[in-house]
């Protein structure tokens, strides 16, 4: 009876299918900008860094990520600011 | 007359650009388009073979770009369609046979010709494709649902794009869909493939085992009525033509409760 279920309900997270375009996503957007590795671990650092002169940051909800934008890349990077530092 | 010269091109090897050709080919001529199909992948010629006009072979592009013989020498005319000739590609040379410079002259020769002059493309990115597109204004990019395969498209829509000035159009046509597959979410379906490239489509044909008993015929599936694929690239030679035919449907996240309970009793009824 569960597997009726979830074959009616199925969902597509988790599936091959789903593997394949989030890889899929991930390479593009390395390939287009031609963007090698650890350079974006780089500028993460550095950024957080500047932040950091003006902001108090909490560290551990620091999100940082390159995300497909029709055929360009956007860089989403997210700070959570805890108090101004002047 | 001045013809609209369309390269059909991939990166990648093996994911169907030569059948497209034949069949784009065989599908324009049939709505009564003066076509000239041209094998532009030299020392790999194959064209002529899924055409089934390897017998007829005398002169090739080398020949006529080197000034053994006359273009009109080197056309080969399709044993069905009058209106349909293949240019074949060198089997003895190399790319390195022919430049872009002559590419532009001889794709502004055969525009005064024909209608539709439709380019086949060697694989890869370096001069045998930049060849293959020098005199093109449109492109048509194949590539299956394989993460290899989109990755390879996905180069070659970026190199298309830095040339906007001449190639101003390219669109996208996913070829060897396995519905069977999408459905059980083992592969990328359209929609992924369309999302991650963001281009625009021109087509989707179904992988087929007709292609390979047509290609042993040399009679392009397009051709005939009766087979999938062969309707797939009748309705994308349509496309071409500026008629907006619907995409057939393959996906299955047009799925509903009542077409998966109908699936569910009779698996052939979703494939229409």
């Amino acid at each position: 009876m569960q597997q009726v279920l979830n074959w009616f309900f199925r969902s597509t997270n988790g599936t091959v299918r789903e593997t394949a375009k989030d890889r899929m996503r991930t390479m593009l957007v390395h390939d287009r900008l031609e963007l090698p590795a650890g350079r974006l671990e780089m500028l993460e650092e550095e950024l957080v860094a500047v932040v950091s002169r003006y902001f108090d940051l909490d560290k551990d909800t620091t999100n940082f990520d390159l995300q497909q934008f029709e055929r360009n890349a956007a860089l989403i990077a997210n700070f959570r600011l805890l108090r101004s530092k002047c | 007359m001045s013809g609209r010269v369309i390269t059909i091109t991939s990166g990648k090897g093996g994911v169907g650009k030569t059948t497209a050709s034949a069949n784009i080919g065989v599908a324009l001529a049939s709505t009564g388009a003066s076509v000239a199909l041209v094998d532009m992948d030299i020392g790999l010629r194959n064209l002529d073979i899924l055409m089934g006009l390897e017998n007829r072979v005398v002169y090739n592009l080398v020949d006529v770009v080197e000034e053994r013989c006359k273009l009109r020498q080197a056309l080969v005319k399709d044993k069905k369609m009058p209106n349909l000739s293949l240019l074949p590609a060198a089997q003895t040379r190399d790319k390195t046979a022919v430049n872009s410079d002559q590419m532009k002259q001889l794709c502004a020769e055969l525009k005064e010709l024909f209608e539709f002059v439709v380019i086949d493309s060697p694989a890869g990115i370096e001069s045998g494709f930049q060849n293959a597109i020098a005199g093109a204004e449109e492109a048509i990019v194949i590539t299956t649902p394989e993460m290899s395969a989109v990755r390879d498209a996905d180069r070659i829509i970026g190199l298309l794009e830095a040339r906007k000035d001449e190639i101003q159009e390219y669109r996208l046509v996913i070829n060897r869909i396995r519905p069977s597959m999408v459905k059980n979410n083992d592969m990328m379906s359209v929609d992924d493939v369309l999302e991650i490239l963001s281009v625009k489509l021109l087509g989707v044909v179904p992988e087929d085992s007709e292609i390979i008993t047509s290609t042993n015929k040399g009679e392009p599936v397009s051709g005939t009525d009766n087979t999938r694929s062969g309707l797939a690239f009748r309705n994308i030679a349509r496309r071409l033509r500026g008629e907006d035919v619907p995409f057939m449907d393959l996906d299955p996240q047009n799925s509903t409760w009542f077409s998966r309970i109908v699936q569910f009793f009779n698996p052939a009824a979703v494939r229409v």
